[in-house]
């Protein structure tokens, strides 16, 4: 025991970074081919870089921020607060931890200080980092003798404060959907924060992207317009972690210029950056150790070296299941506070403040998370992070590698791959992802279901009138066609809201379609215990479907489709399910068009004519479950099928292919079922590296292959719509000319299609990378996919495709 | 009385029907078959037009109500003053009645405007509007209707300009829920111009509350028609619902209109408003007659008299809550109800300090199988503090203890249990305290003997 104590306090005294070397060397020594740590990088150290106050800061307010042990400022803080002095609209762009939340509210705390009647919204994504911010404001406030109003206002607020905030407020901080259904539609009660309105603060900024960005650009336009009724033109400051397109999706989402603002004067820690791969455990099949497993084991590793840790992992199945192995590892010592925890969204708020107050006092030694702590919640400075799994971009990487470090002296963040192909690709490309290429974050504000929706809204809050335009789009005409389906009646010049309902009841900014299947245990009482949503349901809780949920397996016994409900049994079995769905896409428009390499083929690099287009448009997906197999666990075995009768799903969407010309196919010297499988194969891969290059979900991108209608002869002509054979079933009969989609999975699509269109290229690029550096011999899941689903020779007839398309590409 | 009917007779001859109002243009029945329907006149304001109807009714007459009744309206209800947690002190008296006071516009029965408003739907928010704004005043002994009726929302402005200047005649508004619907609503319409001001008002008496608590017991529900029919006598005042509109269709008729559909439906509408504005003028002068000191009791519902008991003993008028409660079990009130209203009249006796009284009731509740064991805590403080009596006390903390505990764990609901949890500790503590007292008042010897006791165990 005096061992053990005096052990811990000399390790104590070692720095941090010594035993963050001293894991790191345990870890090379059993990487004797240097395959499993695939990169190691350290990051120096970095000065801050300071600046005075500017001199318009009110005494009071500086005073009250020197209070707080704030004498100086940041340089970029000191720039951000000039320009939004000078009445600009900023995009603030910098890493965790490096004071922005002084960048918005030094300067608008001080036009409120100037000026009694001005007013601020500040918009979070969740109300989790609402109530953040507001003990860091309500800390200033007191330092200004609580002159300040400040308050949240959420689903939380209770009723019978909610008419105070209103009336009392200087700055609300509340979330998008609250704003979307709580606060525009009842605007009149707001007419003093509307009349007055002078700044809006985004923060996190990069989490609207894609639908619910799309959504938030509608919501903004409704809040500009109102704000212009009530004669306030407000100006916007949004703040960003590092994206490659923040002033772009800034301007896009709030349509108007925005300065952007990337500097970083904050000090930073040495920092050692280190890509984990587990080993592999069958080279034949591709498989390695459990990530999860792997991940404990580093974190378990940091934790004995007195490091405080915190691990990520990507679901909330993992962080129970690392959680219980951590405290497996670490016992409770009796008579003292649990020193491993977990945190996430199902917490209770007070068990999430004093985590956090736990963590930032040290008490807490390990914790576990999903990608709730990679907000900006402070949680003050840790030693090291460990990722099980790439959480999914490179944004999202650096923002949860930023939890280490923030104050110490030195830090670790280890990122665990998991075998997707995806963590497969960054692990072995290094250089990709410290290359300081972030991804770009898109969104579609004018999807026509979107934007009706929004509309209405609008319509609903105010008339719309008649030379109205809705953030620059021409609406007359989805006014008279939205008169005639009964929820508008023009009067006078203007569109008028003739509905019973509350329109933004019924919208959610989540997702497109607010339909969601509800699960229910029917094994004791009945009991609901999830929801999918809808897309998913088909493929997940479809009848006789193995549904896991919470480490528990269920097996579905009715799925009542009319009432969106799907009843479930406990079950204890051997297999899972997965759902044969049935995909077809056409071509209903095409948006641009062109044959690859430029200038025709004929003459081309070989002198084959090897030709391949890129179109992007949009298209038609329906898509059907038809059956579902049963497969075994651990084996993988196909133990079984079924077949199902589910109504097929029909979608309007955009999309992005690729035509390959059969002169193309034909020069590879594979038999058929190799070709197919190979086009199967590369569309995998090339479906990764898309979700890749987009920082989308792999969930928002869907992947189908269908012939192309035969008429090639004609260039840059528009295919005419063709009904195809389909499928993505493989052993299909050979295509001719086939089309490798990639297209938006939701309806109306929300702008993937056009930015892959453009990146065609390196798209290619780097699929042909994924595959050639995948270690297995014939497929795995890391590349072209797991290697019992496709034909022998499928991963090198992939490659081979590849490279015709690349090097006519390298060729043009 | 005298001065009741000096009133009236001044008020006859001054106020014709139709005087004081602006003249309308008559409608031209080809080019608006709508104000032909409806019977209205076009009315005209710098704003535009919006059509008006008017209507004059003998019945309900006028009842003039008496400053009493209009104070207890208005005086804020303290909610339950009798604690329905047993053994908590009953709240305070809202400490300033002054609001209550009956001065100026409202007191001045010409001042109010009786008002109801037809909506595009219930779901509020900007959205919505009022396309027809009921308003009715007393006139010539009998009511003064009138119907504001917008034929587009483009007339919008014009029909808030004359509800704002009819208001600004007759600032003392009377609705039928009101408070929650009708005037928010108007509000954000004024709002919404950012030109007319929303007009002040001298105050709301807001019928619901009074109505809910008055007859919910008796009706179940409170619905003004039902009033009409089971309270104010229907058939008396020409009240025919014959026929009326179901409320829940109204906005697709007004819709249907718009979008050029039949105007039929509207004409059942108008009427339908017509007769909710007399309902709510009838209600007005029943309520205030009940609330009336001087009001006779003798003809009322039992139940309606322990309504109004509940009622008055919440707005701070214990005395005469007591005596309708009272009343109320001597006219005869439902089985069911009497153990409830006997109870209140033992809470309203302790709190005059009428302790033997009190006591006396309780005695007789403490075997109810429902509130029994709060007449046994409430004996148990009795014998404690006024007769200190500890035995008894004792006697009765543990019947009502064994009582708490031969309830079961009859609800789900968690706070239900903590409730129960908080009350079963407090009952050990007044037991433990009792305990002690009983010991402490016999001699020393007997305490050192507990102690030993205590320390032998």
């Amino acid at each position: 025991m005096a061992s053990n104590a005096y052990s811990l306090a000399r390790a104590r005294q070692s720095s941090t970074l010594a035993r963050v070397n001293q894991v790191l060397d345990g870890f090379a020594s059993r990487d004797r081919d240097g395959e499993i740590l695939t990169a190691v990088r350290h990051f120096p150290a970095r000065e801050a870089q300071w600046a005075e106050f500017p001199e318009w800061v009110r005494a009071d307010l500086r005073a009250a921020y020197n209070a707080k042990g704030i004498q100086r400022l940041y340089s970029h803080q000191a720039a951000a607060a000039q320009d939004v002095h000078a009445g600009k609209n900023v995009v603030i762009v910098t890493p965790t931890a490096s004071g922005k939340t002084l960048c918005y509210n030094l300067p608008v705390l001080n036009e409120i200080l100037e000026n009694d009647d001005a007013r601020a919204l500040y918009l979070f994504p969740t109300k989790a980092l609402a109530q953040d911010q507001l003990a860091e404001l309500h800390d200033l406030n007191t330092r200004l003798a609580n002159r300040v109003g400040v308050f949240t206002y959420d689903g939380d607020t209770p009723s019978d404060a909610r008419k105070a905030i209103r009336e009392k407020s200087h700055i609300v901080l509340t979330n998008p959907d609250m704003l979307h259904t709580g606060i525009l539609p009842h605007h009149t009660r707001w007419t003093r924060v509307f009349e007055n309105l002078r700044y809006i603060v985004i923060d996190e900024l990069h989490t609207y992207r894609g639908v619910f960005g799309s959504h938030l650009c509608n919501v903004l336009r409704r809040l500009r317009r109102i704000a212009r009724f009530y004669g306030s033109k407000p100006q916007f400051i949004c703040c960003s972690a590092t994206i490659a397109n923040p002033g772009e999706l800034a301007s896009r989402l709030i349509e108007g210029e925005v300065e952007v603002l990337s500097g970083n004067g904050a000090p930073a820690a040495e920092k050692t950056f280190v890509f984990y791969n587990p080993p592999v455990m069958n080279r034949a099949l591709g498989i390695r150790r459990s990530y999860i497993n792997e991940g404990s084991r580093v974190a378990q590793e940091f934790l004995k070296h007195d490091l405080q840790t915190m691990v990520f992992a990507n679901s909330r199945l993992h962080t129970e299941l690392i959680l219980t192995y951590l405290r497996q590892a670490n016992p409770q010592q009796p008579g003292r506070p649990e020193t491993i925890r977990g945190y996430r969204g199902g917490y209770l708020p007070n068990e999430r403040r004093e985590i956090e107050r736990g963590l930032r006092e040290g008490r807490i030694r390990g914790v576990v998370t999903t990608s709730a702590m990679e907000l900006g919640i402070d949680v003050g400075s840790l030693d090291t992070v460990v990722m099980t799994g790439y959480p999914g971009t490179i944004a999202a990487t650096w923002q949860r590698a930023g939890r280490a470090g923030r104050r110490s002296g030195s830090s670790c963040a280890v990122l665990v791959a998991s075998s997707a192909p995806l963590d497969q690709f960054i692990v072995r490309h290094p250089d990709y992802f410290f290359g300081n290429s972030p991804e770009h974050a898109f969104i579609q504000p004018d999807n026509l279901e979107i934007l009706v929706n929004h509309l209405k809204c609008a319509a609903f809050e105010l008339p719309i009138g008649p030379r109205e335009k809705f953030g620059g789009v021409d609406v007359q005409d989805l006014c008279s066609r939205l008169a005639e389906a009964g929820y508008l009646h023009r009067a006078g010049d203007n569109y008028h809201w003739t509905h019973e309902a509350y329109p933004a009841d019924t919208i959610s900014l989540r997702s497109v379609t607010s339909d969601n299947f509800v699960i229910i245990d029917i094994t004791g009482a009945p009991q609901v215990i999830g929801e999918v949503d809808f897309p998913s349901a088909l493929t997940t809780v479809h009848e006789k479907a193995i549904y896991l949920h919470g480490g528990q397996q269920y097996h579905v016994e009715h799925l009542d489709f009319k009432e969106r409900k799907a009843y479930v049994k406990q079950v204890n079995v051997d297999y899972y399910t997965d759902a044969i769905r049935y995909t077809q896409v056409r071509a209903l428009e095409v948006a641009a068009t062109e044959r690859l390499p430029r200038g025709g083929g004929d003459q081309g690099p070989r002198g084959l004519g090897l030709c391949h287009w890129r179109s992007h448009g949009d298209v038609l997906v329906r898509s059907q479950v038809v059956g579902f197999k049963k497969i075994k666990f651990f084996t993988n075995e196909n133990i079984g099928a079924g077949q199902l009768e589910l109504p097929e799903n029909e979608m309007h969407t955009t999309s992005y292919w690729i035509t390959l010309e059969r002169a193309l196919l034909e020069s590879l010297p594979y038999t058929i079922s190799e070709r197919q499988s190979a086009m199967l194969g590369m569309l995998f891969a090339f479906a990764s590296v898309a979700t890749l290059l987009l920082m989308c979900d792999g969930r928002d991108l869907g992947a189908a292959i269908g012939e192309r209608p035969p008429a090639p002869g004609a260039e840059g002509e528009e295919f005419s719509p063709v009904r195809l054979e389909d499928a993505v079933a493989a052993g299909a009969k050979e295509f001719f000319e086939p089309n490798l989609y990639l297209y938006d999975a939701y309806p109306g699509g929300i702008g993937f299609s056009e930015p892959l269109f453009r990146a065609h290229e390196l798209l290619l690029a780097k699929t042909r990378e994924l595959i050639q550096a995948c270690p297995c011999e014939a497929g795995c899941p890391s590349c072209v996919g797991p290697a019992g689903d496709l034909a022998p020779k499928a991963k090198e007839a992939a490659l081979a495709i590849l490279d015709r398309l690349v090097s006519v590409e390298a060729g043009s | 009385m005298g001065d009741k009917f000096s009133r009236l007779a001044a008020l006859r001859p001054a106020r014709g029907a139709r005087d004081n109002l602006e003249a309308l243009r008559a409608p031209d029945g080809d080019v608006d078959p709508l104000a032909r329907l409806l019977g209205a006149g076009i009315a005209r304001n710098h704003y535009g037009e919006h059509l008006s109807i008017r209507n004059w009714f003998a019945t309900p007459e006028f009842v003039e109500p008496t400053g009493k009744a209009l104070e207890l309206l208005l005086r804020k209800s303290s909610g339950p003053q009798v604690a329905l947690n047993p053994g908590s002190n009953p709240r305070k008296r809202p400490a300033s009645q002054g609001e209550g006071h009956v001065c100026g516009a409202m007191g001045d029965p010409e001042r109010w405007l009786f008002l109801d408003t037809e909506t595009t739907g219930l779901a509020g928010g900007t959205g919505t509007y009022a396309f027809l704004v009921g308003l009715a005043w007393w006139a010539s002994g009998g009511l003064q209707i009138e119907q504001l009726f917008l034929r587009d929302f483009s007339e919008e402005h014009s029909l808030l300009q004359q509800l704002a200047e009819r208001i600004a005649e007759r600032p003392v508004l009377v609705t039928f829920n009101g408070k929650t619907f009708d005037w928010p609503l108007l509000e954000n319409r004024f709002t919404m111009t950012r030109a007319i001001q929303a007009p002040k008002l001298a105050a709301h008496f807001d019928l619901l509350h009074p109505a809910r608590a008055l007859w919910k017991l008796r009706l179940g529900s409170v619905r003004l028609m039902d009033l009409e029919r089971e309270v104010l006598g229907a058939e008396r005042l020409g009240l025919h619902r014959f026929g009326d509109v179901a409320s829940a269709l109204i906005p697709q008729y007004y819709f249907d209109y718009l979008r050029g559909g039949s105007p039929d439906p509207l004409a059942g509408v108008v009427k339908h408003n017509q007769m909710d504005l007399r309902g709510l003028a009838a209600l007005l002068g029943k309520i205030c007659s009940l609330l009336d000191e001087q009001g006779s009791l003798e003809e009322e519902d039992p139940l309606d008299l322990f309504g109004l008991s509940r009622f008055l003993e919440r707005r701070g008028e214990p005395e005469r809550a007591q005596a309708a409660c009272s009343q109320a079990l001597r006219v005869g009130l439902p089985g069911e109800f009497r153990p409830q209203a006997r109870r209140e009249l033992a809470l309203l006796a302790k709190r005059k300090g009428d302790w033997e009284r009190a006591a006396e009731i309780w005695h007789e509740l403490a075997g109810d199988s429902k509130g029994g064991m709060e007449a046994c805590e409430q004996l148990a403080i009795y014998y404690e503090r006024r007769r200190k009596d500890f035995d008894r006390a004792l006697e009765f903390t543990q019947l009502a203890l064994m009582k708490l505990e031969r309830q079961g764990w009859v609800s789900r609901d968690p706070l239900w249990h903590a409730r129960r949890m908080r009350h079963h500790e407090k009952l050990m503590c007044r037991v433990e305290r009792l305990r002690h007292r009983i010991n402490g008042s016999k001699s020393a010897p007997l305490l050192e003997k507990a102690a030993a006791n205590a320390g032998a165990r």
